[in-house]
């Protein structure tokens, strides 16, 4: 898996781990206070070798439905936009989710989201999900289209 | 939210999505609602897009195992042996030939009676090389790492019955200072 430096085009790549240390997760840089997940899976995405978090993800398992509903993305405040520093951070962790649900669901799995409405083309158009009332989801195949690319744009 | 916050979610769809639902009756008709769309899509799935995805969780399931500390003595190789088989082939008997060794062999190392040789681990690696091809990423040493990780967790968690007789032949005759 791997990022993209927007102003060199150049690739760095990174790795997915859970959080250990809440501190320093404020909403000045990550939007959210980050503490308050504390009891749902917490997810850092940092180049490999780096400690500096480029983008945060909570997930929480729902088993009965085979699913993992993302509750909470954002990258780091000086990646949105069209002036952001690396691109490709919130697609990663997307995919992240996805290899969860796929290596806990198999063909079941199913990863969603509940956008607001004005931002949800967006998912739509660029991760391939699909709606239903709220929520959009991606599921097999298309699930696993989603990480074998990103998989893919990490060599 | 604060005007400044609003401002910041327009900028960039990727930037704070807050993606919770607003209420557990919310929760619980999209659920329904999700689930009856999903149930009907799921009867369209063709048999590959169901090989792939299982191939797909075997693969993560594997990578999660070598990456795990060293923990429990379990029979992981074995298991994700008969997984792999199982998923891709009617019959095991098609799969020993598919790699040249007797159902036999195959029964006994998928049923722990017997430890894979090295050239068992070697063909089952060319064979997930060529299965995997266009599948997913996969890295043709996962075989030999789940095998290897296994051994580990095999070694350590069972040294209070192997500790005792092998301390008896090992000494230490140089003196460290």
């Amino acid at each position: 898996m791997n990022i993209i430096e927007t102003s060199k085009r150049v690739k760095h790549e990174v790795e997915i781990l859970p959080v250990e240390d809440y501190e320093n997760l404020g909403k000045d840089r990550y939007f959210f206070d980050w503490g308050m997940e504390h009891q749902y899976e917490v997810y850092t995405l940092q180049i490999i070798g780096s400690t500096d978090i480029l983008g945060l993800l909570s997930i929480e398992k729902i088993t009965s439905e085979w699913r993992v509903h993302i509750r909470l993305l954002t990258v780091a405040r000086e990646n949105k936009g069209k002036n952001k520093r690396y691109g490709r951070i919130a697609g990663n962790l997307i995919a992240h989710a996805a290899k969860i649900a796929v290596r806990e669901f198999g063909e079941l799995a199913c990863v969603s989201l509940r956008p607001k409405s004005k931002v949800a083309r967006h998912y739509i158009d660029k991760y391939n999900m699909r709606s239903t009332g709220l929520t959009l989801n991606i599921e097999v195949p298309e699930i696993l289209d989603l990480i074998t690319n990103y998989d893919k744009q990490g060599k | 939210m604060t005007s400044k916050e609003n401002k910041d979610k327009i900028v960039d769809p990727e930037y704070g999505l807050d993606s919770r639902y607003r209420s557990k009756k919310e929760q619980k008709s999209e659920a329904t609602a999700l689930m009856e769309a999903r149930l009907k899509r799921m009867k369209n799935l063709s048999r590959d897009q169901i090989i792939r995805a299982k191939l797909m969780q075997l693969k993560l399931r594997m990578e999660e195992f070598i990456k795990q500390p060293v923990s429990d003595s379990h029979n992981y190789f074995s298991d994700f042996l008969k997984t792999y088989v199982d998923i891709i082939y009617s019959k095991r008997s098609k799969f020993a030939h598919d790699i040249d060794v007797t159902p036999v062999r195959l029964s006994q190392v998928i049923n722990n009676h017997r430890e894979p040789k090295d050239e068992f681990i070697m063909r089952l690696m060319i064979h997930s090389e060529k299965v995997y091809k266009n599948i997913c990423e996969f890295q043709n040493s996962t075989w030999i790492q789940v095998y290897f990780h296994e051994k580990i967790c095999d070694t350590m968690a069972s040294q209070k019955h192997w500790r005792p007789m092998v301390e008896k032949h090992v000494k230490l005759s140089e003196s460290l200072h």
